[in-house]
């Protein structure tokens, strides 16, 4: 641009604008040397030195190897080649936390340690719930079973026939005063606790023991064998609920789930059954106050946090992930941006702007949202990008912006089609195939990176209520994968369909979807 | 103002209401070094925060020490006069504390001894009336660190919740956190090509690691620590020029591992695996073997520079005339067309300030001029404008201590050669990679900004 035409219309301006510049760097390229003359998009692509559409890329890999010249290194690292490479995961082997839970039943243990578990898998810490539970359970039908008979016609299946030893969990069996009954459960627990040591030692990072663990003497019994193992800490997590509603529903839910000690048994037996185990508790539950013990407790989940002597980088994200925790009702929706321009064009990356297709998607999402959520608040989260953002450009809610939402950075490869890749590293394409989660892009990023990267929306997303989030695919992926707990080597592959809102309801146990 | 993204009509953030921090415990437990520290990380998020120091007030109001009466600090009966002067000084501190939530401050962290429960007490129902959050931070018992000693009250509400997280993670441990810039690469203006070390970054990664152990040994003798007993984190992103300067310390772990035949933990191939050396050092020589444990993060990737990539300044000028104009006005918040602002980067980088303040050994990060700008900003207490103008010239090793009302920094050079600076270097062909304007800003415009750039070589609190 040489003199400034104040009578030009904008827009004209502004193509020029881009001719002007991607003339420009042509030019520089040439003079320079660096043209290669193939795959240059005019003229809205911006000038892309180092991308891995021409022959620049592997040109300049192949000269490299004069850079192993200064190293005094006795093995130095491979120099750099192609379009990326697999990233190994994190090392997290120092942190092994033995997370016991405190509380009455239905109190909400389970959705707390499930929770947890999905959160701190997610970031890729192995974690293994150990429910007590569950062991009396297998123990009790093992035990059965040994007295089948071998060739049964009906099979060791049917409990009414597969043996004559049955013993009575009910709520008879957890009474403090049935002296044997008692022995039992201590030995279940005690059990339980070595198989979790076990599994730490193994390799594990934190293994949460959900179990009552409501009496001070049985809290000590396990803060001294856990002290035996060094490198191994201990916090307790008590989770206190005195809103009756919220027993009930628990109450309900353990009934109406087919637990199997109840299976047998008619709803309102159960139930009778439930509340006077949960009396049989009550007696002798005695709430955390022991002041040497590492403990959080949470009061009607997120109303109330006290916490004691917790420490440790882990130990406090767990206290800080749960301190975010609510169970107030509400809905998060995910949606892809409409159709882009480079969708169409089938290219990865870039920051295009949308298709007629897209923007006819955009002008439907108001009345989409809106008949689904009524009068309800709801909060637009979108990308830097300029896809998400006009996406929800007629949105009528508050929007916010979060760079932190931006798509999956393909590096050397942004602006290129699939094809393209293949055709100029077939070899890298596949390995891309062959571990998506951890391939990286060279100068981009792998899905565990976007993962680190995603943490705090998380976090936030925890803490907040309606949400929707017009979002890209990677990135919907891995907060989809999150709500749904999924394994990370499927998490690459999740259907994110365009033009598709994603309904997703938090329950007790998982989501609800409605798409 | 970094972290938090957006903010409301009233100023406060994370809609949290105004909070009251009291401290509770004797004196030299290490309440100072918690306020202190706590008031840097939420001012960085920009909530604006104030420690009110009752011991600073009282030596403001009555001198040194000995003009104080005798019965002043000792327990039992005191005279009327001193109790008198007792009531006035705390007077006089809980009205700095409403001045400063009248004058739209949000926490105060109240640093004293607050010492009997009933005058705790007091003080919180005065504060719980007028709608403001009081969490009361304590010790119980005989603990010496700090991390270990945070107790608090009920916690409700997110930014109590940070608060409580950042306090968790904190402790007063001796160690020092030193911050060098990675070597030269041989495609040094562009963020994509994530491009291998060129002979001048080799040689860089050799010299850093010489001069690293030579202060750490030198500073740990000083402190008559044992080297031996002290491992050597060091952080680096995940770009190669980065890990690869950290490269020659596990080089050097594995060879005294060898030397004294113990097995190593692990191989430093393939080249984007964490690697990990002598993580089980027992030392039995004199001269103590090596214990380092590199770190890739993520998080710590330099500023992405967006459409800017590869471009030299003249080139962005003359391509992206706007965008480089408003750049200029606002090098702190502008965020070019896919690329990252400082703010950005802030917000990307707190995770792992936070994991900052909880490494206990010796650190060392191995970063890009824009992370070593905020993480140091964070450190000392810089505002966000001055973030884009710090000087961080390659060939200087940044030492800083964390103290108990702040840090204490120095910055020694020990390396000449090319890449030291931005573009301008006495050496012509040195200079030609060095275009990497927009993550090396400060360096290229030199003298042109008119803010307060800490003196280069020695930056002192």
């Amino acid at each position: 641009m040489s003199e400034p035409d104040e009578f030009q219309p904008i827009p004209t301006l502004r193509i020029s604008d881009d001719l002007t510049r991607a003339a420009g760097v042509l030019q520089d390229m040439q003079t320079q040397g660096e043209f290669s003359g193939d795959h240059v998009h005019l003229p809205n692509s911006p000038p892309m030195l180092f991308g891995a559409g021409g022959p620049m890329l592997k040109r300049f890999d192949e000269s490299t190897f004069a850079s192993r010249i200064g190293s005094q290194a006795a093995t130095p690292p491979q120099s750099v080649k192609g379009i990326g490479g697999k990233v190994a995961k994190p090392d997290y082997s120092e942190s092994k936390i033995v997370l016991a839970m405190v509380g009455l039943p239905a109190r909400g243990k389970s959705y707390l340690s499930n929770k947890l578990m999905i959160y701190l898998k997610w970031l890729e810490y192995d974690v293994k719930v150990f429910n007590v539970g569950q062991l009396r359970r297998t123990r009790a039908k093992q035990k059965a079973q040994q007295y089948a008979p071998p060739y049964s016609p009906v099979g060791p299946t049917d409990p009414s026939l597969s043996s004559g030893i049955r013993e009575d969990h009910t709520a008879q069996w957890f009474s403090h005063e049935n002296a044997t009954a008692n022995q039992s459960r201590e030995r279940l627990a005690q059990d339980s606790l070595e198989m979790l040591i076990q599994w730490l030692k193994e390799g594990g990072n934190v293994g949460i023991h959900d179990a009552t663990n409501s009496t001070r003497s049985r809290r000590a019994s396990i803060q001294e064998r856990v002290s035996k193992e060094k490198g191994i800490s201990l916090i307790f997590l008590e989770s206190i609920c005195d809103d009756p509603a919220i027993i009930a529903a628990n109450v309900a839910l353990k009934i109406r789930s087919g637990d199997p000690d109840y299976k047998d048994m008619k709803p309102e037996e159960a139930k009778r059954d439930f509340l006077r185990r949960i009396k049989e508790y009550e007696k002798v539950y005695e709430t955390i106050t022991e002041p040497h013990l590492s403990y959080l407790r949470i009061v009607n989940v997120g109303s109330e946090v006290t916490m004691s002597r917790i420490n440790g980088y882990l130990s406090s994200r767990i206290a800080f992930y749960l301190m975010n925790l609510h169970l107030k009702p509400r809905s998060i929706y995910l949606s892809r941006h409409g159709e882009s321009q480079f969708n169409v064009d089938g290219q990865i990356g870039g920051d295009s702007l949308l298709s007629p297709r897209g923007m006819q998607y955009s002008e439907a999402l108001p009345a989409l949202v809106t008949d689904n959520i009524g009068d309800a608040n709801l909060t637009v989260w979108t990308s830097t990008l300029r896809r998400t953002i006009q996406t929800a450009q007629y949105l009528p809610y508050p929007k916010l912006t979060w760079k932190s939402l931006d798509e999956l950075d393909a590096g050397v490869c942004d602006g290129m089609t699939y094809e393209e890749i293949e055709q100029a590293y077939p070899e890298d394409f596949a390995n891309r195939d062959d571990d998506k989660f951890n391939y990286r892009y060279r100068g981009g990023e792998s899905y565990r990176d976007v993962v680190v990267r995603l943490e705090p929306v998380i976090m936030e997303l925890e803490r907040q209520e309606n949400i929707l989030i017009i979002g890209h695919q990677a990135i919907l992926r891995c907060l989809y994968a999150y709500f749904h707990d999924l394994p990370q080597a499927d998490l690459p592959y999740i259907k994110i369909p365009l033009h598709t809102v994603i309904k997703l309801t938090p329950r007790a146990y998982g989501c609800d979807e409605e798409r | 103002m970094v972290a938090p993204l957006y903010t409301t009509a009233s100023g406060l953030l994370f809609h949290a209401g105004k909070i009251l921090v009291v401290t509770i415990g004797l004196p030299a437990r290490g309440k100072t070094h918690i306020s202190r520290a706590l008031e840097r990380y939420l001012r960085w998020m920009g909530v604006k925060t104030q420690v009110v120091s009752l011991g600073d007030y009282r030596r403001k109001i009555l001198g040194a020490t000995k003009k104080v009466p005798p019965d002043y600090f000792t327990l039992g009966e005191k005279s009327t006069e001193t109790q008198e002067l007792r009531k006035k000084v705390s007077a006089g501190c809980e009205q700095l504390i409403w001045d400063f939530f009248e004058g739209g401050g949000q926490v105060v962290i109240y640093d004293a001894n607050n010492g009997t429960k009933a005058a705790r007490q007091a003080l919180a129902e005065k504060f719980d009336k007028a709608g403001i959050h009081v969490v009361l931070l304590g010790e119980s018992g005989s603990y010496v660190s700090v991390g270990e000693k945070i107790m608090l009250n009920n916690i409700q509400g997110y930014l109590q919740s940070r608060i409580v997280f950042f306090l968790m993670n904190i402790h007063n441990r001796f160690r020092t956190i030193y911050f060098a810039r990675s070597g030269q690469s041989l495609i040094e203006h562009s963020y994509k090509a994530d491009a291998d070390l060129s002979p001048a970054g080799w040689e860089y990664a050799e010299r850093l690691k010489e001069f690293v152990l030579d202060r750490r040994a030198k500073s740990l003798k000083e402190r008559g620590l044992n080297p031996s007993k002290r491992k050597l984190v060091i952080w680096t992103s995940t770009h190669r020029r980065a890990h690869h300067t950290a490269w020659p310390f596990l080089a050097t772990a594995q060879a005294s591992n060898l030397a004294e035949g113990l097995p190593i933990s692990s191989s430093p191939e393939p080249s984007s695996v964490l690697a990990t050396a002598g993580q089980t050092m027992v030392s039995k020589i004199s001269s103590p073997a090596l214990n380092v444990k590199v770190v890739e993060k993520p998080q710590m990737l330099e500023i992405n520079p967006g459409i800017w990539d590869g471009l030299s300044p003249d080139q962005a000028k003359k391509y992206y005339p706007e965008d480089w104009s408003r750049f200029l006005k606002d090098p702190y918040s502008f965020r070019a067309p896919r690329a990252e602002s400082y703010h950005d980067l802030s917000v990307r980088l707190e995770p792992v300030l936070i994991e900052l303040e909880k490494e206990q050994e010796d650190l060392l990060i191995i970063g890009h001029a824009s992370v070593i700008r905020c993480m140091l900003a964070y450190l000392i207490g810089l505002p966000a404008s001055e973030i884009p103008a710090i000087e961080i010239a390659r060939g200087d090793l940044l030492e800083v201590v964390p103290a108990s009302y702040g840090v204490h920094s120095q910055a020694f050079h020990f390396w000449d050669g090319p890449g030291r600076h931005g573009t301008v270097d006495s050496d012509p062909l040195a200079g030609k990679d060095d275009l990497n304007f927009y993550e090396n800003y400060a360096e290229d415009t030199k003298g042109k900004r008119n803010v307060n750039t800490p003196e280069p070589s020695v930056i002192r609190d």
